[in-house]
């Protein structure tokens, strides 16, 4: 029937009738856990979109979780860290993983605050990437979105613009495209196998992973990541070249050193591990006199400021850090500890965990202190000599090349390796 | 204040239709008077100060019109002296924002002044105010606008719905409208506005901005001097020229919507451009009103004094198949790459948009010649027209996706750099899991030279297909003036006398089911507002 009226009162109609049906979609589904609705079987069990939106989904979940033992870093910790795993004791539960992928050292220290701002922290344990502490990296002069909804600045003032923030990420959670997507992806990817995940402890699975393992190969993932490695390290060292200043950010690990004592809760920093691919690139870009640096810096820093705080070393050449990746074209064989070389996997994590918590774990890192950091940068020197020797064949291309062409180095090493 | 936004959505448009409407019950007059308040507040609502930049312009044209009425029938040439003031007055006024700092950056760079460089505010939709001005005094000139008033002439110029960046309009064409608009709630005009408005929002949010960040890194990687492979450069330019084709499109429809809603059908603007089989066909299709004004004010005027004066001389004139080449160059090509120059000056002060409006002239100049040359060569133009309409076609989409990597790239080193991708100078690169998953057939492209990439095969899969999809939606589907043709979506736009059977079955009329559909295609748009993104053609 043609009638531009009753046209009009159907449209309105249809149209608010089902913007509210999509409210309500993406509060059951709840793509981002911002809500926390609980969740349902095939329908929102695993929150694959979460991870898109880590500092939103986190920061609401950390304040529902309020947990004693919090996790913080990059993404290095969201994937390598399970807050679930049994290694943790029970005494240091609830753990939660604030890992936030792509976080800046001033960014693991507003995600700290976060954390203890929810009243329950007792323990916490920060993983220090080596690479955020080439570059300075001050605080940005206008909060970011992410940092509008933290309960608190840096400083410890309140955060005023809280209220205004958190109102807009209920509204773009419930009522926007991206949301409703979002919701539909999340519950279709419920139906697959191994979805991407980040459960309610805020650990998490990247499907993407484990698609390009089966599909691509884990050659090629690392093959990948060490060519954009290689550039943007490249870029960094091009910008150090002249630089023989000291390590930067470690302001930023004083500043977490004292908010820590002064909120009494238990510290425990560590360096992250790289695969030797990574290590690789920095030697050959001239930066392991850097690596050196960092650690003895920090290894001192910690004894003088931090009273109780122990300071772990992952960061090394050891059966771990060096084990072979599968050749090119093989999409079976799985590596066992990374998933690239940056991403160490859970089995990883559990151990450099048990060996933080001072359990039963196979030997891996140190504690580093200002006795023993000359004496671990030698036993780290030695651990590389060695491996440049057994694997010579497949570093030979690498090792020719002059350091500030690390990315075609690296490149024709990653194209050139073949079974360890 | 931008079209597609929570606030002109939810607050700005419901309030100012509510108060056109309910002043319209009362008196027309206060309604066309609110209607003209209202846009001026959408004008000032960026910048206050666009107001004050644009008031003083508008009372002095409106001045100079008077004068040319005045003086216009007794004294000719003082009129024609004020028409020449008048245009000087509005080319300087759009000169001085617009042209100013690229006129003195060129001068620096070509004779080393000295002259420093400053940022003005850009008036805005300046480039499209100034035109439709001259148009005006043009108009009043030549005797074909004769009664004018200032509210009128401002509600003219001001109309927000084509206010920042068109349709340009005609005096002519609006005022009539406007006189006649009943300014009351017509069931009919603003279903078939909701409609307008819901397709070019939804043109503009699902289909034109996701293009933008697939595109953009690869601009700005040629901007850097990054050489770019064939199949990255393919994907930039593909990828902006639908882009700006859904977002120009969206843009037009939400205008012709929005002017609905107040009783007043736009001139068409837009009219699915990549269907067209030449490039003249092309420039009838995009854009229409700015080819109209520069065909009418400019390529007209310029040709017939030239035809003028070369028929004093005794000269050859354009004579169909029978033009000789002098007269060809003289009275064709010449105005034609004249008008495409100014065209491309228009859409923006630079190097990039000079040569696009130049190459489209060319382009333009070489299909007029085909047109000279074809009778003699292949006279039966029924046969022609079979055989070779979808090699024009192709021909067209290639030159014009050719060129519109000019408008998009930031230097003219990166159109280049982008051109050299486009035809394999910079080799073929394809990630590796694609040659992989090729099997032995990838194994040949290697040693043709393919190079692999250590990218995911993913983003390259993503941007295929997402090309694809809107290529067929471009090319296949039939556009929005063509489902609401019986409704008369813009000035003058008949229903087809033969449609084609998509386009009989997807016809639009207000039905419950049109009402439904429209409905998810409304709220579509409606959720994907969170992020704001001006329309491309704004910034001219």
């Amino acid at each position: 029937m043609e009638n531009p009226r009753r046209f009009i009162r159907i449209w309105l109609t249809t149209l608010a009738g089902l913007a509210a049906l999509v409210v309500m979609v993406n509060l059951l589904v709840d793509p981002y856990d911002v809500f926390g609705t609980p969740r349902i079987a095939g329908i929102s069990t695993f929150k694959p979109k979460a991870d898109d939106h880590p500092m939103l989904a986190k920061t609401y979940q950390v304040a529902r979780v309020r947990p004693a033992t919090v996790v913080i870093g990059t993404s290095v910790a969201d994937i390598g860290i399970d807050a679930s795993d049994p290694v943790w004791p029970q005494a240091m539960r609830p753990v939660y993983n604030f890992g936030i992928p792509g976080s800046t050292a001033i960014g693991n220290l507003e995600t700290l605050q976060e954390a203890v701002a929810t009243g329950a922290i007792e323990n916490a344990i920060v993983f220090l990437d080596f690479d955020n502490f080439l570059i300075p990296q001050p605080p940005g002069k206008t909060l970011s979105d992410d940092e509008q909804r933290l309960h608190g600045l840096l400083g410890g003032a309140p955060n005023a613009s809280r209220p205004m923030q958190v109102a807009e990420d209920m509204f773009l959670s419930t009522a926007t495209m991206r949301a409703l997507n979002d919701s539909v992806t999340t519950v279709v990817q419920q139906w697959v196998p191994d979805p991407s995940d980040m459960a309610s402890d805020g650990s998490s699975i990247k499907q993407e992973f484990v698609t390009a393992a089966q599909t691509e190969g884990m050659h090629n993932l690392f093959a990948q990541k060490d060519v954009y490695d290689a550039e943007r390290m490249g870029t960094v060292a091009h910008v150090l070249a002249a630089s023989n200043g000291p390590t930067a950010n470690l302001d930023t690990v004083a500043a977490i050193i004292a908010f820590t004592r002064a909120h009494g809760v238990k510290l425990t920093l560590a360096i992250t591990p790289r695969h030797s691919d990574e290590l690789e690139i920095y030697w050959h870009l001239g930066l392991w006199p850097r690596v050196e640096q960092f650690k003895t810096e920090l290894a001192a820093l910690v004894a003088t400021q931090g009273n109780g705080v122990r300071l772990w070393d992952f960061m090394d050449y050891s059966a771990f850090t060096t084990e072979p990746v599968p050749p090119e074209g093989d999409l079976r064989t799985a590596t066992r500890w990374f998933w690239d070389p940056n991403h160490f996997k859970r089995a990883l994590g559990r151990i450099m965990v048990a060996q933080i918590l001072g359990e039963d774990a196979p030997a891996f890192g140190v504690v580093l202190t200002p006795d023993n950091v000359a004496q671990r940068n030698a036993a780290v020197r030695a651990q590389r000599q060695a491996f440049v020797c057994g694997n010579s064949a497949v570093l030979a291309a690498a090792s020719d090349r002059p350091t500030t062409d690390g990315c075609v180095a690296v490149e024709t090493a990653a194209k050139q390796r073949g079974p360890t | 204040m931008l079209f597609n936004s929570y606030l002109f959505i939810f607050g700005f448009l419901p309030f100012v239709l509510l108060g056109f409407y309910l002043l319209g019950e009362r008196q027309r007059d206060w309604a066309l008077l609110w209607l003209t308040v209202a846009s001026l507040v959408f004008y000032a609502w960026w910048r206050p100060i666009n107001v004050l930049l644009i008031a003083p312009s508008i009372l002095i044209n409106y001045g100079l019109a008077r004068a040319l009425q005045r003086t216009g029938e007794t004294r000719p040439t003082l009129a024609k002296a004020i028409l020449t003031l008048g245009i000087v007055f509005n080319i300087c006024f759009l000169g001085y924002f617009k042209y100013r700092m690229f006129i003195e950056g060129s001068l620096n760079d070509v004779f080393g002044t000295g002259f420093i460089l400053t940022r003005l505010i850009l008036p805005l939709g300046i480039s499209f105010i100034t035109f439709q001005k001259i148009a005006f005094l043009v108009d009043v000139q030549a005797g074909r606008v004769t009664q004018f008033s200032l509210r009128d002439y401002g509600l003219f110029v001001l109309f927000f719905p084509q206010l920042i960046a068109g349709p340009i309009v005609h005096y002519r064409e609006m005022m009539p409208q406007f006189r006649a608009a009943p300014c009351r709630f017509d069931a009919t005009n603003v279903s078939v506005g909701i409609t307008l408005f819901s397709f070019g929002l939804a043109k503009k949010l699902l289909l034109a901005d996701p293009l933008g960040s697939l595109v953009a890194p690869i601009y700005g990687h040629a901007a850097a001097g990054i050489p770019a492979s064939l199949t990255d450069a393919w994907i930039a330019a593909l990828g902006f020229t639908l882009q700006i084709y859904f977002d120009f499109s969206g843009y037009t429809d939400m205008a012709l919507g929005l002017a609905r809603f107040f009783g007043i059908k736009l001139p068409l603007n837009f009219n699915s451009p990549l269907k067209a089989p030449n490039i003249i066909d092309f420039w009838l299709r995009w854009h229409v009103s700015l080819t109209r004004f520069l065909t009418a004010y400019i390529y007209n005027p310029l040709t017939l004094s030239l035809t003028r004066r070369r028929a004093a001389r005794g000269k050859a004139v354009f004579g169909g198949r029978n033009t000789t080449i002098p007269a060809f160059l003289t009275l064709l090509a010449m105005p034609t790459i004249l008008t495409m120059l100014i065209s491309g000056l228009w859409h923006g002060a630079g190097y990039t948009f000079i040569l696009w409006g130049l190459l489209h002239g060319v382009f333009l100049c070489v299909n007029h010649a085909w047109r000279v040359i074809r009778p003699r060569i292949w006279p039966d133009t029924r046969t022609y027209n079979q055989r070779m309409a979808p090699i024009g076609f192709v021909v067209t989409f290639l030159s014009v996706v050719f060129a519109m990597v000019l408008f998009r790239a930031p230097t003219v080193g990166a159109a280049l750099m982008l051109w050299k991708g486009m035809v394999g100078i910079h080799g073929v690169v394809l990630p590796w899991v694609v040659l992989f998953d090729l099997g032995s057939f990838g194994n040949f492209l290697v040693s043709l030279g393919v190079q692999r990439a250590w990218t995911s095969g993913a983003l390259l899969l993503d941007a295929t297909v997402r090309i694809a999809v809107l290529l067929a939606i471009a090319l296949a589907l039939p556009n929005t003036l063509e489902i609401l043709a019986a409704y008369e979506p813009a000035l003058g736009v008949k229903p087809a006398k033969t449609p084609s059977l998509i386009l009989r079955w997807l016809a639009w009329r207000p039905t419950d089911a049109w009402a439904v559909g429209l409905a998810c295609v409304t709220l579509a748009g409606v959720l994907s507002l969170g992020e704001l993104s001006e329309f491309l053609y704004w910034q001219f």
